[in-house]
């Protein structure tokens, strides 16, 4: 009795084993593809002020901070150039297209700032910001610690005593591209 | 009992040839306000004259130049100057305490425009500043400037002790 007893403990284990394997069992694959892109975006100021330093007749001087992400590809770079898109208005004082307003960069979390003195152009792109391949906003790592990322520009208008008094404004348009 | 098993396969692409490009518009402005500045080109101006006999006076030329932006519509400048510093030792000339009556520091003035120059000779002081150019509402020099001087008559009297004798001419140039 012992023994038969034992022999059908036996073959109910083995139904139990068997069950699941006799029941359907499928597979699937799906590829899932994020295109993760180049891309820049950028952050200015509404406005800035320039104003006069030191003794008569010295340049207006301002100071500008541009904000901006960025993410390059492995091959691709970038860049952040700025134009004046509408010179000093109204007529009578400073313009940029006379190359009266240069500009410096300065202490770029992510890129290289421009070298030197630039002056701004009304017909072209002049550089602020050069990205590099693989580079890419915030997160530390291989990328930068900063989110967003920032530039500093100080810009000088030369003052002439030509200009009549008065409040002169112009536009400044900056343009990221990264690949 | 169905079981499925799911097998995901990420594919991260980075697409290098992809331009993206963003911009951002600031308004750049500055308020231009007017301006004035001088510069004397003439450090030491010095008086003589050809005269041996006390017939004609002390004589010589101080040249400046200005840079200024007045007001337009309203604005005005001023170039003066003040004898700050009076002829020093004693007997000789003096613009503040003149040893005879009648001896006197008299100054033309030639003044580019836009400034106006000062008419006739003009008596200089120690006490007041006497003019030497005007300048009207919306007056612009050139960025390098403009020209301007004084041609000095200084009174030879013959009570003056031998000698030399200095004194500070101080140039003021305003504008609104």
């Amino acid at each position: 009795m012992g023994t038969t007893g034992t022999t059908r403990q036996w073959v109910l284990a083995l139904t139990l084993v068997i069950i699941p394997a006799r029941g359907s069992t499928g597979s699937g694959a799906q590829t899932l593809t994020a295109a993760i892109n180049p891309v820049g975006s950028i952050t200015t100021p509404v406005s800035a002020s320039l104003t006069a330093i030191g003794t008569t007749f010295q340049p207006f001087s301002g100071n500008l901070t541009v904000n901006y992400q960025a993410r390059t590809a492995p091959a691709g770079g970038g860049s952040i150039t700025m134009n004046v898109s509408s010179d000093f208005t109204p007529a009578g004082g400073p313009s940029a297209a006379s190359g009266a307003l240069t500009y410096t960069c300065s202490s770029a979390t992510l890129g290289t700032p421009c070298s030197g003195t630039q002056t701004a152009s009304t017909t072209v792109q002049t550089p602020v910001l050069t990205l590099p391949a693989s580079a890419c906003t915030g997160g530390g790592g291989p990328c930068s610690s900063q989110n967003p990322n920032s530039v500093n520009l100080q810009f000088t208008l030369t003052d002439n005593p030509v200009f009549a008094t008065g409040t002169y404004s112009a536009n400044v348009t900056f343009t990221i591209s990264a690949t | 009992m169905k079981r499925y098993v799911t097998m995901i396969a990420c594919s991260l692409v980075a697409f290098a040839g992809l331009l993206h490009a963003q911009t951002g518009t600031t308004t750049l402005s500055v308020t231009v306000g007017p301006e004035a500045a001088l510069t004397v080109t003439t450090g030491t101006t010095s008086l003589a004259t050809t005269s041996t006999t006390f017939g004609l006076p002390f004589t010589g030329s101080t040249a400046l130049t200005y840079q200024i932006r007045t007001t337009k519509s309203t604005g005005s400048g001023t170039l003066t100057l003040k004898i700050t510093t009076d002829f020093g030792g004693t007997g000789g000339p003096s613009v503040g305490t003149p040893p005879s009556a009648g001896d006197t520091l008299q100054y033309t003035c030639t003044v580019s425009a836009p400034g106006t120059a000062c008419t006739g000779s003009q008596t200089a002081s120690t006490s007041a500043s006497t003019s030497v150019a005007t300048f009207g509402a919306g007056a612009s020099s050139t960025k390098a400037g403009n020209s301007a001087s004084v041609a000095w008559s200084l009174t030879d009297d013959p009570v003056y002790s031998t000698g030399t004798y200095t004194a500070t001419a101080t140039f003021t140039i305003s504008a609104a």
